[in-house]
């Protein structure tokens, strides 16, 4: 191994860094260890001049190692090691330091700081000796997509792709296309039609020689890895086909909750008690009627059915406000003289137009009637005889502070959306996973919001969380572009930290196998061994910390460089 | 013990005045910044509420709407131009309804026909008696005038029997508004059934309702002082010829003609003066719409406005007409002033804007009494 010749650059992030630690000192204190040819401080290491620096230093003082102490490497790892490879050496011979958040944000004692800003930038200086030149790699992508889910946002995604004459497979488990949105009568809130929404797109979709359409159709555990994926798709229950894949795009939806186990609703129990899918059904029939086949006189919705409230779940789902409302339009046309009390617990208004579609709302005569999850949910019973209503909802009105009966003859449940009961399945076939609301992990919530930590898969609508048409429809969309370039460009660059299983010290327990979370682990029988796929294996480490033989090497997290870093942060002395 | 709605009182209410009232979210500016709003009484916002939600039984208990003078600061600062000075201006006319048992009060603020057809026939009785009564009982026309040159008022309409009228019509008034007051009494006071007043607190709290009436202590309270002035004179005003008329005609219709600075005279000018100002203010307001209290007039605010202006020029024409010896001008001014005069005391005084004269005080007085009462033992 070449003598390494390091560069270390201490980092001020304007006052970030140098308010709390002493950057000079910290430059001279390691600019005598052994090995390091220069330590230099700067105001903002990231900028381009800062960046400039470390290329000129490369090139003058012929360094092969560089270590910047600054921010997260979340945050600008990637700068730095695009810098080193503009200036010929190996992007991963880079090390960062963060001596921001670990340090200068989370300390008070300017000395104590800067102390420990000098351990971390010696822990780096010493795991970077052992550092290895990687190589990138990158696989194949198939050009074709396998959709699951039929609803909107499946059949937008399916639609985009197919546009560019590239081959879609559209998994639907219902023995129809349309989701939910086929199942609703008008949209807020321009009060448009949803079967006018869906049903062209159906027809496109059915119509479309590049989407190959699966009805009654549940996914199989998927194999293989993002470019080159395939699995056997099980038709009608027999019939079995084998298709291939580059890409994946979840949009299984969500399905509305049971408010059977609310006691207090009495849904089931007390007739004309609806929820708001049961009640779309009457909108769609064109007649909203008791079960007696009456106009209701008074119509009460109740918000919130299921959601908010800890006992049942503790998200919002987002649209049963804006639909509520919806509702109050609906009723006030058939019925211009029932009363309409809207029940809720908070008005979410969003959404682009949301706000104003309540203001203009609220102008319909309505009556607001406000209850708190906390204290208590309304309470519904069936009238009696002298009361001249079928319904009787019981609640302490927040608003008035007085405890109120509201005589109604229908009561419609905005109930929650919440994740099918077979989501578990759907996750583990495709290596993806579920947050503690069951909704689809996506890979960063802000920045990458329709990814997932397993390359080649994407998740868009209701099942990455409760969202309504149009923020369904612009994930489908950009999962459909995100696919698209990666089909462009013909191949996907891999991850480069893997592990790698040594042969001859493995013996074969597969503890590995068991432990990775990404299935990236498999045991060879003829090579008595565990492998690990290369393409499937996200660097985690979790089984070269498992290995009871010690046969895992985890590329760029090597024993020796992970107890050097140690030594560095524990031993006081530079000299090693 | 929970309330049972009543979403048809939002049909009802919306009679008595302005009707959108979901633009209130409740964010309690109103009640905040409310100058006369206060501990145990707090409103317009909790009013706003059962207003919206149809809570009768409360409204129709509570007397904070009367303790509201208007004063149009809680419709100044509300986000939401919910206008909450005018549903309280809405709800002390449903109260007003609500209060009278005859049910005309109802009548005259949701029925403008109701309203004219009553005032119609009421001035077609007093010109009838005029023309028909009068005469019978051997008083005539005359155009023969005084030694002073003053019109004979009293050879045709003899302050003995227009007393006796006044009386009688003022006993009338009397009866139906203090019934009212009773009833109001009876709501407020007693039929929430959670707490009673003692005899002696009663008594002891009285001397808050005659100063409450003489000073109206409550207004002055409220931002705008010119306003309260202006209401004051035509308050006094009123007042003063209410107790001329009523008590002392013979003093006051005479048919001699007094020297300038006569109390008789002077007086007379000065409840004239006080009523003009105070309609002058208020009409000007009305039109101009600057003043949030006037920004919103029910048809039976503009009426009575109306109303008591015609009262008032009809009342300075007879004086004129009479002490330059206009004998028919004066006779003429004279059964219109009563042709109008007669309807609007008997609309006004009992049934609408003028009963909240005696309201007002009244509900200060059981706003004091309230806040002296004790939780009333159960039966139990
Ligand atoms: C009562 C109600 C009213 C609404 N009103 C409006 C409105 O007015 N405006 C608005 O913008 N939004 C409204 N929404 C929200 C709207 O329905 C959703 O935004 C939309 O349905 C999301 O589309 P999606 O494709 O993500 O999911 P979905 O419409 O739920 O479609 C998912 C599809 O996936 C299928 N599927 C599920 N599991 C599997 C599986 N394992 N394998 C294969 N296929 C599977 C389902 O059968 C379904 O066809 C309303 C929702 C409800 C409940
Ligand atoms: S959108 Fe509204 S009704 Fe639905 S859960 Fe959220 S707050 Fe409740
Ligand atoms: S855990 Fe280690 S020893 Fe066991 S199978 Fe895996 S690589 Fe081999
Ligand atoms: S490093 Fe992680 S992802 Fe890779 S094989 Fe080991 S456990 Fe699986
Ligand atoms: S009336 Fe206006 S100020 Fe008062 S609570 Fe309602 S919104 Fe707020
Ligand atoms: S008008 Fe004035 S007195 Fe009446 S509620 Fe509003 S702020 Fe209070």
């Amino acid at each position: 191994m070449e003598e390494p010749r390091i560069g270390v650059y201490i980092c001020w992030c304007g006052t970030n860094i140098a308010k709390m630690v002493d950057v000079e000192a910290v430059a001279s204190e390691v600019s005598s260890m052994p090995h390091v040819v220069l330590a230099k401080n700067y105001k903002y290491m990231c900028s381009d001049p800062g960046q400039e620096l470390i290329i000129k230093d490369i090139k003058v003082h012929n360094l092969n190692r560089v270590i910047v102490a600054a921010c997260s490497p979340r945050i600008h790892e990637l700068t730095f090691r695009t810098a080193c490879e503009k200036a010929g050496i190996n992007p991963y011979l880079f090390e960062m330091a963060n001596i921001r958040e670990q340090d200068s944000w989370v300390h008070t004692d300017r000395s104590e700081a800067t102390k420990k800003a000098i351990d971390l930038v010696i822990a780096a200086i010493r795991r970077v000796r052992f550092h290895e030149a990687l190589e990138k790699r990158s696989v194949s992508v198939n050009p074709a997509t396998l959709v699951i889910g039929g609803g909107i946002a499946g059949m937008t995604a399916s639609l985009e792709i197919a546009a560019s004459g590239k081959q879609v497979y559209l998994v639907e488990k219902a023995d129809h296309l349309g989701g939910m949105v086929a199942q609703l009568d008008l949209t807020f809130p321009h009060l448009s039609s949803a079967q006018q929404i869906i049903h062209p797109l159906i027809q496109r979709v059915k119509n479309n020689p590049n989407i190959k359409v699966f009805l009654n159709t549940q996914i199989q555990q998927v194999h293989g890895y993002i470019g080159n994926f395939n699995t056997t798709i099980l038709q009608n229950g027999n019939e079995s086909v084998e298709i291939e894949f580059g890409n994946i795009i979840a949009a299984v939806g969500l399905k509305p909750f049971d408010p059977v186990v609310i006691p207090e609703y009495g849904y089931k129990k007390i007739p004309d008690v609806v929820t708001s899918v049961e009640f779309e059904q009457m909108l769609l029939s064109g007649l909203i009627q008791t079960s007696e086949g009456k106009d209701p006189r008074n119509v009460a919705i109740i918000h919130c059915v299921g959601s908010r409230n800890k006992k049942f779940h503790e998200y919002c789902s987002r649209v049963c406000c804006m639909t509520a409302l919806k509702y109050v339009h609906q009723i006030r046309a058939a019925l211009p003289d029932a009363n309409i009390f809207e029940v809720y617990a908070d008005m979410r208004a969003y959404g682009k137009g949301h706000e104003e579609f309540y203001a203009h709302t609220t102008h319909k005569q309505i009556i607001f009637l406000m209850f708190d999850q906390q204290t208590g949910l309304p309470r519904i019973r069936k009238a009696g005889a002298a009361d001249k209503c079928n319904i009787i909802i019981e609640m302490d009105e927040l608003l008035s502070g007085i405890s109120i009966e509201v005589p109604v003859d229908m009561v419609v449940l905005m109930t929650n959306m919440e994740a099918h009961d077979d989501v578990k399945e759907v996750v583990r076939s495709i290596g993806v996973s579920l947050c503690g609301n069951q909704f689809f992990i996506e890979k960063h919530p802000k920045l990458d919001p329709v990814a997932t930590t397993t390359g080649g898969v994407y998740i868009v609508g209701g099942c990455q969380g409760p969202k309504d048409i149009p923020d369904s429809v612009s994930q489908a969309r950009a999962a459909a572009a995100r696919i698209l370039a990666t089909i462009a460009q013909e191949s996907v660059p891999v991850e480069v930290t893997t592990a790698q299983v040594n042969e001859l010290l493995c013996c074969g327990c597969q503890t590995c196998v068991r432990v990775c979370p990404y299935s990236a682990v498999s045991y060879d029988e003829s090579k008595k061994s565990s492998v690990v796929n290369e393409v499937l294996c996200k660097g985690c480490g979790t089984c070269g910390a498992a290995c009871p033989a010690g046969a895992i090497k985890c590329k760029h997290f090597t024993d020796s460089q992970i107890l050097a870093e140690i030594e560095g942060i524990m031993s006081l002395s530079y000299k090693y | 013990m929970s309330v049972r709605l009543q979403p048809e009182l939002r049909n009802q209410l919306i009679q008595f005045g302005i009707g959108d009232w979901n633009a209130c979210y409740h964010c309690g500016t109103c009640t905040a910044i409310c100058p006369l709003s206060e501990k145990g009484f707090l409103f317009p916002r909790n009013k706003i509420r059962l207003m919206q939600m149809g809570v009768k039984d409360e409204l129709e208990t509570s007397v904070e709407p009367w303790l509201c003078y208007y004063c149009g600061d809680c419709t100044k600062s509300c986000p939401r131009d919910a206008n909450p000075g005018e549903l309280m201006m809405s709800l002390r006319r449903y109260l007003t309804s609500k209060y009278d048992w005859t049910g005309l009060s109802r009548k005259f603020y949701t029925s403008g026909v109701w309203e004219l057809g009553f005032i119609l026939v009421f001035a077609a009785l007093v010109v009838i008696a005029f023309l028909f009564l009068l005469p019978a009982y051997g008083f005539k026309f005359t155009t023969e005038l005084t030694a002073q040159g003053g019109v004979q008022v009293n050879a045709f309409a003899p302050w003995e029997y227009i007393e006796i009228f006044d009386w009688s019509m003022a006993a009338v008034v009397a009866l139906l508004l203090i019934s009212n007051i009773l009833r109001m009494y009876y709501k407020i006071i007693w039929k929430d059934g959670k707490t009673t007043v003692s005899i002696w607190t009663h008594i002891r709290e009285f001397w808050l309702l005659i100063y409450n009436f003489v000073v109206q202590p409550r207004f002055s309270k409220c931002e705008d002082k010119n306003y309260w002035l202006s209401h004051w004179f035509l308050m006094s005003g009123y007042t003063i010829m209410f107790i001329v008329i009523v008590v002392y005609l013979e003093w006051f219709q005479t048919d001699e003609i007094l020297p300038f600075w006569h109390p008789q005279r002077t007086l007379g000018y000065y409840a004239t003066f006080g009523l003009l100002f105070g309609l002058f203010v208020a009409i000007i307001g009305r039109i101009r719409k600057k003043r949030i209290k006037f920004q919103f007039s029910h048809v039976s605010d503009w009426l009575f406005l109306i109303m008591l202006t015609l009262t008032v020029i009809t009342g300075i024409l007879i004086h004129i007409f009479r002490i330059n010896g206009m004998a028919w001008a004066t006779y003429i001014s004279y059964i219109a002033h009563m042709a109008i005069l007669v309807p609007m005391i008997l609309i006004e005084v009992p049934f609408s804007k003028w009963s909240h004269l005696a309201y007002r005080p009244f509900a200060v007085y059981f706003q004091q009494l309230k806040k002296h009462a004790v939780p009333r033992k159960s039966n139990q």
